[in-house]
């Protein structure tokens, strides 16, 4: 029985988007797979990912630097150590680092870089394996990314078909969950545009109830978004911010008519839980890179020339990008899914298979990235070795475009081409 | 200088200054910096590989010069990761002018050790000014010199040697025999030397080093082919040898004994093996060495005479041997030379050394069961209890091997705290 680790210190979302990769590995004869995470995500990896044996560490911040230096050093130097020397102790095959955070470095010192795939340590110098070098590479155009589950799972020989992460979305019975905010506020909408989301989506259902759903920072959204909905919904709706822990978000979501939300956790989960999803993405989100997994999913996605923007960087622009989701025709357009009651500035998006993995067809509004996408992810499944891949003329335009002299000179060994 | 502080220094790719790099490092570290060596022998073999393409010279010159700009921009980037206090150049180091440029501009700090004959090596008319501090093995007129292209940070620093490297030893039966000799010369085959050698011919004479080859009358003498010696059989050699001959190189075969200024590295370290050595008399030797702690000549005839001497007379071999030695112990290590080089810095460079954040690596609130370990991995790193977390996480990430548990653990606090506890 071999052993191997996949090393995900990120949050909630990314945590469940490492699930094509770990399925894969899973799917490996006599493998066991283990996981790397922060502590306060255990229970929700034990709902995702029932069957992979956890290791947990203290990542995040959660209010440790104010808890003192004793809890610091407890945390850091006794608990993490412990769990560091179980790591080495199982003489994992491979590890998988999935993150270039200068955490997941200080974690793969823990082993051999032959190792490790992704990001690895050698003698105190960082290295970065090809694959992820090369998402770098593509990283600078946004709009033609892959998602940012197929990219994890292609740190494995042979992924799982796409078919096989989560179940096709279909709606359950139980109403419409509305998830308030996500991390990055410039992603959100706000209290009131969501309850005239809501309010549309939940008479197209027409049964079931309104959930709210959220994180203790969402209760004043909550509120606002209830004081936002008509009050004949009043009593329709259930205020679940700050109320759910992971078992009790996942129980509230597994069941839903539709999920309402923009690019947050809670939306992975829901494709997760094969519930559909529509999803709203403006701002710095960018669907084709982190949209719902599966399916049965709607992304609305905002496209104007500054978009996917930095949410680090202040925008000059006065958040136009919300502006589409804010016309009155949206939710005309939400309630008929007419392509022609699209507001300008909107890109309707009905999710997709390819063979690289996930991606959106246009429903509605133009897709003016479509063509260099299709070329981009057929040069990538090329790269990848995908089946079928290598048919036709190879795309040499592309080529010399992420591929660097490097490449060609020094990496001839096409295995440790691949990661 | 009692500060801890970073250093990072820079070796040059190849030569005599190489070894006086890795003494100085080793010295550094002693004192209780934290230091990291830019490896520039690494990059020797690739830059040789150069000369071996035949191509135009001036396609060389070009290729040559590229190469040590992107081995300058290695310092760069590595004084951008480890952000040292102090860059401490070797002679021959590879440092641009462009990089020094950058340097200034960022407020690194430099000095170069200029361990060489300024009468020889002129190059250091261009470089000299772009180094914060220039020390060097001679005195006037190269002050004056130097003062005048604009360097006034120049500070007089005499070679020295590592008493932990250079100590006597215990050797075997078969090393005095591979080793030892009545009289013997470590060095290379320089003019001077060549002449002066074939006036001391006798049975026994040994001759250990490089560049000899081509001298008929001498070829017997030299010890294994002319090959390089390495640091560490020098040191058998010097405690093997009865008598050490030391005659500072000319380029020039006029004058064999030249009575020059400076003092070269092998008169401290034979000294510091305790072992004999007849040495030329240098103008700088009066300031470094009494009478009877060397052996000293000022001819030829001298040299012949003194020799014969010293060979029937071991006791007074060891009475000047004992006196050498302690001075060099006293006032000739490394260590001495890199601590008046710091305390030159903090004298003349304004603000220097900046303030750095510098928690405790034993911060209260550590639990007392990890005190002890933590106490033991300073032990095994080198470093003094007091040492900085910064330094301390630094001293980690240098370890050559993938990480221990514990070191693991540090380095994650590190980026922990580097994400979480500093705004």
């Amino acid at each position: 029985m071999k052993h191997v680790l996949v090393v995900q210190l990120a949050r909630f979302g990314d945590l469940v988007q490492t699930k094509r990769l770990i399925l894969s590995l899973r799917a490996q004869p006599d493998t066991v797979t283990h996981l790397c995470l922060d502590a306060s995500l255990e229970p929700l990896a034990r709902l995702v990912f029932p069957e992979v044996a956890t290791h947990l560490v203290t990542a995040h911040g959660a209010g440790l630097a104010q808890a003192g230096p004793v809890a610091l050093f407890t945390a850091m130097l006794e608990r993490n150590r412990q769990v560091f020397a179980e790591l080495t102790a199982q003489r994992f095959e491979t590890v998988y680092n999935l993150n270039r955070s200068p955490l997941n470095l200080a974690l793969a010192s823990l082993f051999e870089p032959e190792q490790v795939r992704g990001y690895a340590w050698r003698q105190g110098q960082p290295l970065q394996a090809p694959w992820p070098e090369l998402a770098m590479r593509w990283s600078g155009q946004r709009r033609l990314g892959i998602n940012l589950v197929d990219f994890w799972a292609h740190f494995a020989d042979a992924p799982v078909p796409p078919e096989a992460v989560n179940p096709e979305a279909r709606a359950g019975g139980a109403g419409v969950g509305v998830v308030l905010a996500g991390r990055e506020s410039r992603r959100s909408l706000p209290p009131e545009i969501l309850a005239r989301f809501a309010a549309a989506a939940f008479e197209r259902a027409g049964r079931g109830r309104i959930l709210l759903l959220g994180s203790k920072a969402e209760i004043p959204a909550a509120k606002a978004v209830l004081r936002a909905l008509p009050g004949r919904l009043a009593d329709k709706v259930t205020d679940l911010s700050g109320k759910t822990d992971w078992v009790g978000l996942a129980e509230a979501v597994g069941g839903l008519d539709l999920v309402l939300t923009p690019d947050t956790g809670t939306m992975h989960l829901a494709a997760h839980l094969g519930v559909p999803v529509t999803a709203f993405f403006l701002s710095s989100a960018w669907c084709f890179e982190t949209g719902p997994y599966g399916l049965g999913h709607t992304v609305h996605q905002a496209v104007f020339d500054c978009l996917p923007c930095l949410e680090s960087r202040p925008c000059h622009l006065e958040h136009r990008c919300l502006a589409p989701f804010a016309d009155p025709g949206f939710v005309r357009f939400l309630s008929t899914g007419k392509p022609g009651h699209a507001p300008e500035g909107i890109l309707s998006l009905r999710a997709e298979f390819d063979s690289l993995g996930q991606t959106y067809a246009p429903a509605a509004g133009k897709d003016a990235d479509q063509k260099q996408r299709l070329r981009f992810r057929a040069f990538l499944a090329r790269h990848l070795g995908l089946p079928g891949a290598e048919k036709g003329v190879p795309d040499s335009g592309l080529a010399e475009r992420f591929y660097q002299e490097r490449d060609w000179l020094v990496r001839n060994n096409i295995i440790d081409f691949k990661y | 200088m009692d500060k801890h502080l970073r250093v990072l220094v820079v070796l040059p790719m190849y030569g005599g200054s190489l070894p006086v790099g890795r003494f100085c490092a080793r010295a550094l570290r002693r004192l209780g910096h934290t230091v990291e060596v830019l490896e520039s022998p690494d990059f020797h073999s690739a830059y040789k590989a150069l000369e071996g393409l035949r191509v135009t010279s001036d396609r060389l010159q070009y290729l040559e010069n590229s190469f040590l700009q992107v081995v300058s921009q290695a310092v760069l980037a590595k004084v951008e990761t480890f952000e040292p206090d102090l860059v401490l150049a070797l002679a021959q180091a590879p440092l641009s002018i462009q990089a020094l440029k950058r340097l200034r501009r960022d407020k690194v700090a430099t000095a170069m050790w200029f361990v060489e004959d300024f009468r020889l090596f002129t190059y250091w008319q261009a470089f000299a000014p772009h180094y914060d501090l220039f020390a060097v093995i001679q005195k006037e007129p190269f002050f004056e010199q130097l003062q005048g292209i604009g360097q006034p940070n120049a500070l007089y620093l005499p070679l020295a040697a590592d008493p932990e490297f250079h100590r006597p030893l215990e050797l075997t039966p078969a090393e005095r025999k591979e080793y030892g000799a009545d009289l013997a010369f470590m060095g290379a085959g320089y003019p001077n030397r060549r002449l002066a050698f074939r006036k001391l011919l006798r049975e026994g004479f040994k001759i250990w080093g490089t560049e000899w080859e081509g001298d008929p009358v001498l070829k017997p003498y030299v010890q294994r082919n002319g090959a390089r010696v390495s640091s560490e059989d020098c040191v058998k050699i010097f405690n093997a040898t009865a008598v050490n001959l030391n005659l500072h190189s000319s380029i020039q075969a006029e004058h064999l004994v030249t009575r020059g200024d400076f003092i070269n590295p092998r008169t401290f370290e034979i000294a510091a093996c305790g072992a004999f050595q007849l040495v030329d008399l240098r103008g700088l030797m009066s300031g470094a060495f009494a009478q009877d702690e060397l052996a000293t000549f000022t001819t030829m005839a001298e040299l012949t005479e003194k020799i014969d001497y010293f060979i029937k007379n071991p006791e007074e071999r060891k009475a000047f041997s004992r006196r050498g030695r302690a001075r060099v112990l006293a006032e000739h290590t490394y260590d001495r030379r890199m601590d008046a080089l710091l305390d030159f810095a903090a004298e003349r460079l304004p603000g220097w050394p900046r303030e750095r954040s510098r928690a405790a690596a034993l911060d209260a609130g550590l639990p007392e069961h990890l005190r002890a370990e933590v106490a033991a991995l300073l032990e095994r790193l080198g470093l003094p209890a007091d040492v900085s977390f910064d330094d301390l996480v630094w001293a980690v990430r240098q370890q050559q091997e993938k990480l221990s548990d514990l070191d693991a653990a540090i380095l994650f606090l590190d980026e922990w705290r580097k994400l979480y506890a500093r705004n």
